[in-house]
């Protein structure tokens, strides 16, 4: 079983993406055996409110509820936000939020967004910070040049320590490690998926992947494709080099997501 | 519990030559052994026949010194492993005279496959002409990092993007030119297209970006006897695009080990 906390559905408007709409994303996860996904809408992150992808996120997945768990895209700059997530959570049952500080430009140290944080933390909900949706050296000329900011993610733990937080599609190794000291002595506990980290030996003994489990620890890992806006079987590559013992091999796969989803706040 | 039992059979079946690797060097200037000891590993780990490596000089216009210093390294590393490690000489074409020298001197003594050029000059800068001629007299391929890149500033102003290949590929048709990384970073779509016209240029599949369709798409514009199996540090990524990808399983064994270019694999001491 996998749990897979990064994807997407939606039209990205920089290139053409296959697999985007929900029956095809739970198509291709069956392919490559994905069971839930937590996923997103591209739409909220380009349309002006955000909440209208949220909207269609919400009615499309339905039929899939048991495969897909919607994430809330808030832009918190907009008007409304407050109102639109708590819909989001309440009325539309979202089990995550999901923020692009470097879409929507905004400081994730903001008032508004600390207070969306915190919002999140005191409902029990994770925020998702995906470093990039795509590498930022191939990106559009209409496209940010930005990825999350990662100073300003430090800064964040410290003002909503009560929050949950998943840093994805990222060098997760570096920033586990710069984000350790920070990390320590939160309630709120901080997870990284592997999509960007190098399970093999091809720069000496020590991998990447061996760093981010010194950095982070096997209760702090969980599994993100990036589906459909990258190709799956690279982690399934990286899934059989990690030569973990299977009682934590279970813990990356699902049981670190399943149960940060789940859990009682 | 093993994923994707099936599909790796293609790499365990299969020659598998990967064309675009690194090794380095310690702080003596000399093979950083243990370096090169676990990428030998990890390679055998992937059912990797083959490591075409290099050791380019990134920043900077490296001396003659220099670059025959690094090749000197590539050298320990293909008499530590002669049955895995082939390798690429790199050379600063703005030494003209000292580039073509070590070019001959790296694939006459030293036993080497091809060159390996970095960002310092565009591929069709008139300053690489005579090293791209001296390939063609030796019939050696010109691997050359490449990537079209949008960041703002671009940090790299020299690197040859698609367009410079094609320049290149019409004023010496008989070369055979290598576009670094399809997936090393940039728009990889604007480079496919640059070159697809142009049968002396191939491309490696190399780099860490492994977006869905960039296998497919390269085999639609270049075929898949223009695409080479290559990782450049990206292991994962690599084999795991090439497993991905919805082409054909004729083509995967053909990019894993192009038949266009074993003949240069043949050579060496």
């Amino acid at each position: 079983m996998i749990y897979d906390v990064n994807t997407y559905i939606g039209h990205w408007p920089f290139r053409k993406i296959r697999n985007n709409t929900p029956e095809e994303l739970v198509k291709k996860m069956d392919e490559v055996g994905i069971s839930v996904a937590c996923v997103s809408s591209v739409h909220s992150v380009f349309y002006k409110d955000a909440m209208e992808g949220n909207t269609e996120l919400a009615e499309e997945t339905r039929p899939y509820k048991d495969r897909l768990l919607p994430f809330a895209i808030i832009n918190p700059l907009y008007p409304a936000w407050k109102k639109d997530f708590l819909t989001c959570i309440e009325k539309m049952n979202m089990k995550g939020l999901e923020l692009y500080p470097y879409y929507h430009r905004y400081d994730l140290n903001c008032p508004e967004a600390v207070e969306l944080v915190r919002m999140a933390g005191d409902l029990g909900i994770p925020v998702h910070l995906p470093c990039a949706i795509v590498n930022v050296r191939q990106r559009h000329w209409m496209d940010t040049n930005e990825n999350l900011n990662i100073g300003q993610v430090e800064r964040l733990m410290e003002l909503c320590p009560d929050t949950d937080i998943i840093i994805t599609n990222g060098p997760s190794e570096q920033i586990a490690a710069k984000l350790k000291k920070a990390t320590q002595g939160r309630k709120g506990k901080v997870f990284y998926d592997f999509a960007r980290v190098e399970v093999f030996p091809v720069r000496g003994q020590k991998t990447n992947f061996q760093a981010l489990v010194e950095a982070a620890g096997v209760d702090r890992i969980v599994f993100g494709s990036c589906l459909p806006f990258q190709y799956a079987e690279p982690q399934m590559v990286r899934l059989n080099q990690m030569g973990l013992k299977d009682e934590d091999m279970e813990k990356i796969l699902y049981k670190n997501l399943q149960t940060l989803l789940t859990e009682k706040k | 519990m093993y994923f994707l039992k099936e599909q790796l059979k293609l790499f365990e079946c299969n020659k598998v030559v990967n064309w675009h690797e690194h090794v380095r060097d310690n702080n003596r200037g000399q093979l950083d052994e243990e370096q090169c000891d676990f990428l030998v590993e990890a390679a055998k780990r992937a059912y990797m026949d083959v490591l075409v490596v290099s050791r380019p000089i990134s920043g900077g216009s490296p001396t003659p010194e220099m670059f025959r210093a690094k090749n000197n390294v590539v050298a320990a590393a293909m008499k530590r492993y002669p049955q895995i490690i082939k390798g690429m000489a790199y050379v600063n074409p703005g030494y003209m005279k000292e580039s073509l020298y070590e070019i001959d001197r790296c694939i006459k003594e030293l036993g080497m496959t091809g060159i390996k050029l970095y960002n310092q000059y565009f591929i069709s800068d008139p300053v690489v002409r005579p090293v791209i001629e001296k390939c063609i007299e030796l019939d050696i391929p010109i691997l050359s990092h490449a990537g079209k890149l949008n960041t703002v500033p671009n940090p790299q102003p020299t690197i040859s993007d698609g367009t410079h290949f094609a320049e290149a590929a019409r004023n010496y048709p008989e070369a055979v030119f290598v576009y670094g990384h399809i997936g090393g970073g940039g728009d990889w779509q604007w480079s496919l297209k640059a070159i697809a016209d142009y049968p002396n240029v191939y491309a490696d599949i190399s780099g860490s970006v492994y977006d869905e369709g960039i296998i497919e798409q390269a085999v639609s514009y270049l075929g898949a006897g223009r695409l080479l199996f290559a990782t450049d540090g990206s292991f994962s990524q690599g084999i795991g695009k090439l497993l991905g990808a919805n082409i054909s399983q004729e083509d995967k064994i053909t990019i894993l080990n192009n038949p266009a270019f074993a003949r240069y694999l043949e050579r060496g001491l």
